[in-house]
């Protein structure tokens, strides 16, 4: 009780300078808390994304190598591609080597080009691997449509402009794995498990919103007519494919280096049994699949560009060192101004020693007003980060995240006008709305500064305690 | 109580070595009220830091009840000053932040009094004092007088065998200084304490049973009045 009423008359003596110390303290906790916050929404976001471009539950993805990238203008073509050709005779398109006058014509093709395709029996083989739960083929397509001027070629023609769009082969028997799971049915319904066979197509809200099209609707894909039968919304901040379409169809449609994808796949989704397991069956499919690429969702991290991935950067960097520089500065506010107190009170702790006072008791009667004044501080703090948190929230701009992806597809044409080509990209880029929440562990942290604050500022200011004679810090002028 | 054998306190001050106590034979009896006086600077409030174990002796015994202080470590010299020795300061040394009650009652916290006993013994020392009204009073709001009066309870409240008062009446008026010398004298024979207090007052050091003066460290001893 004596303790607890000298320490509270002794900061009430020096108020002004208790609350100059904990308000250091606070601007520096709260600093580490606003941060911690802001990694954690970026995290949140970067989790958002990540979820919406593989799915919820998918641990690990296995996608084919990405393909060769084309010389522009230079060497054959791959077996299957489209290209152009100008000649005297107007332009022309070829495939597999026999061409055709292609003005006014509109080319479709389903391709796999962000990733090379692969047998559909790896899918059973990584299903077998130890530590793995569910395993489910898909495939990720885009297809292009690029219709062509009636003068392209000719002197003064514009280049066509390819419109493209991204399309998912589901698996019917594993609708919990990839992309469609993150999301939710808003109109119509999902797959039927007898549709496999069928010309039935499931829209991303977004692109049906923009084209107009509504359960009911028909799509064209590959110049085949695909009925809608659902909407799905997925999830805020997510970059999902615009259209799911049922795998054996995609794989009878879409083109690759030899013809159809039939019994072909260019990604696995694989769920580990649990989150310690990721790991080993990452492993282990490398080592079953040695060509192909895979991924967990700390590896796909990396890849996203933006200004999702600079705010992390921003956030786990320069946020880190910031907040560190900052409490560094108030510990030493804190510690200088505790000894300059200690020294204008070393006659009455030399009194105290008169009396039979043990330094100790007073180091502890000192550090317990720091630790005071560092839990006050450290509560501020907490204040000032709830605070920043909010402010973060409420003003901070959209983040984008950006993946880009080849499509495979060369377009090349030769003529007076000189020489153009295209190498279509399909670029997944999504706006994700930044906010930041102080978490418990936030909180937590800010009690343990403030206290390690209070035990740095106390033990600094009183290590002369111990060493102080009793008739030296009497013979001081009061 | 007190038996002082070539003590010696030599201070150094830059390249000089300063002499503040030369050679002090000195026996204080139980009971007995020795007055030290001397000239500024001649050693006397050193000799009282000697007696208080607040310093250590360069050369020499310092006993008290035969516990030689300077061979003593920190600790247990402390727990001397904590059990056995109170101080009175001329500038009275009061916390500031305490009231009058709670500056007594720091004197039995390294005692490890129980909270009803601190209370109980507190009181008793600020009645004894003439101050039994102004428990609750901060040091700003007393006179000086008052304020030395609340010294004087702290420093008899653990019941001590000896007071050590340097200079107590220093920064009070005449009438104040004779009531605080009064107020020592009665104390000091209702509770059969061993006083050694330090004056430059003339009168004040009459009243002792024993005068002794320093002079450039040395003790002489003036006037002794015991029977």
């Amino acid at each position: 009780m004596f303790f607890v009423t000298y320490l509270a008359r002794e900061l009430r003596r020096r108020m002004r300078q208790a609350v100059f110390i904990a308000l250091g303290l606070a601007l520096g906790i709260g600093l580490v808390v606003t941060v911690i916050a802001a990694s954690a929404g970026v995290k949140k976001a970067q989790a958002d994304v990540l979820d919406s471009l593989y799915g919820v539950g998918t641990d690990v993805t296995v996608t084919g190598k990405p393909p060769a990238a084309p010389s522009p203008g230079r060497g054959t073509p791959p077996k299957g591609a489209t290209t152009f050709q100008m000649s005297p005779s107007g332009a022309q398109v070829c495939t597999n080597g026999k061409c055709h006058n292609a003005a006014g014509q509109t080319i479709d093709n389903l391709g796999s080009g962000s990733y090379d395709p692969f047998s559909y029996s790896s899918v059973a083989s990584v299903a077998k691997l130890r530590g793995v739960a569910t395993a489910a083929g898909g495939l990720s397509l885009t297809d292009n449509q690029i219709t062509i001027p009636k003068n392209f070629g000719q002197s003064g023609s514009a280049a066509p402009t390819p419109n493209s769009f991204d399309v998912d082969g589901v698996d019917l028997g594993h609708l919990s794995l990839g992309p469609l799971s993150a999301g939710t049915i808003s109109s119509g319904r999902s797959f039927a498990a007898g549709q496999a066979q069928s010309n039935v197509a499931v829209l991303d809200s977004g692109y049906a919103a923009s084209h107009k099209l509504k359960v009911g609707s028909t799509i064209t894909i590959v110049k085949t007519v695909f009925t809608v039968i659902g909407i799905v919304r997925q999830p805020q901040g997510g970059s999902p494919p615009d259209v799911y379409i049922p795998l054996a169809r995609a794989q009878a449609l879409a083109s690759g280096g030899s013809g159809n994808l039939k019994n072909q796949v260019n990604t696995i989704y694989v769920t580990a049994a649990s989150a310690a397991d990721i790991p080993a069956v990452q492993r282990e499919i490398k080592h079953v699949l040695p060509q192909d690429t895979v991924t967990t969702a700390a590896s796909l991290a990396s890849q996203v560009t933006g200004s999702l991935a600079s705010t992390a950067k921003l956030a786990n960097d320069l946020g880190r060192w910031l907040s560190i520089l900052v409490l560094a500065a108030a510990f030493a506010l804190a510690s200088l101004l505790t000894m300059a107190a200690v020294a204008r009170r070393v006659r009455e702790f030399g009194t105290l020693k008169a009396l039979g006072w043990r330094s100790r008791r007073i180091i502890a009667q000192v550090m317990g007003e720091s630790v005071a004044m560092g839990l006050f501080g450290g509560a501020a703090g907490v204040g000032l980060g709830f605070a920043g948190a909010a402010i973060i929230s409420a003003i901070a701009p959209k983040l984008f995240a950006s993946v880009a992806t080849p499509t495979g597809q060369h377009i090349q044409a030769v003529g007076p006008g000189g020489s153009q080509s295209l190498n279509p990209t399909a670029t997944h880029t999504v706006a994700v709305p930044m906010s930041a929440s102080v978490t418990a562990g936030a909180i937590i942290l800010a009690v343990v500064l403030a206290i390690a604050g209070g035990l740095i500022a106390g033990a600094v200011g009183s290590w002369r305690i111990a060493r102080l004679r009793p008739a030296d810090a009497l013979a001081r002028v009061a | 109580m007190y038996n002082l054998t070539g003590v010696t306190k030599l201070y150094q001050k830059g390249r000089h070595t300063v002499p503040a106590v030369r050679d002090v034979n000195l026996v204080i009896e139980d009971g007995e009220w020795l007055a030290v006086q001397g000239r500024t600077g001649h050693g006397k409030s050193t000799l009282l830091n000697l007696l208080g174990g607040l310093d250590r002796p360069t050369e020499g015994a310092v006993e008290l009840a035969g516990q030689n202080l300077a061979t003593l470590r920190e600790a247990q010299v402390t727990r001397v000053r904590a059990v056995s020795v109170g101080f009175i300061f001329q500038t009275f040394n009061l916390v500031a932040t305490l009231s009058a009650a709670e500056n007594v009652e720091a004197a039995l916290i390294p005692l490890r009094t129980g909270l009803a006993g601190r209370r109980r013994l507190v009181a008793a020392a600020l009645e004894s004092v003439g101050l039994g009204d102004r428990a609750a009073h901060l040091p700003s709001e007393m006179s000086g007088g008052q304020q030395q009066r609340v010294a004087i309870a702290r420093a008899l409240v653990k019941g001590p065998k000896v007071l050590l008062a340097d200079e107590p009446t220093g920064n009070l008026d005449e009438s104040t200084r004779d009531e605080i010398i009064a107020l020592l004298e009665k104390l000091w024979r209702e509770h059969g304490l061993t006083l050694v207090l330090v004056t430059h007052d003339s009168a004040i050091a009459g009243r002792a049973q024993r005068v002794a003066v320093m002079s450039k460290g040395r003790l002489s001893i003036r006037q002794d009045t015991r029977g």
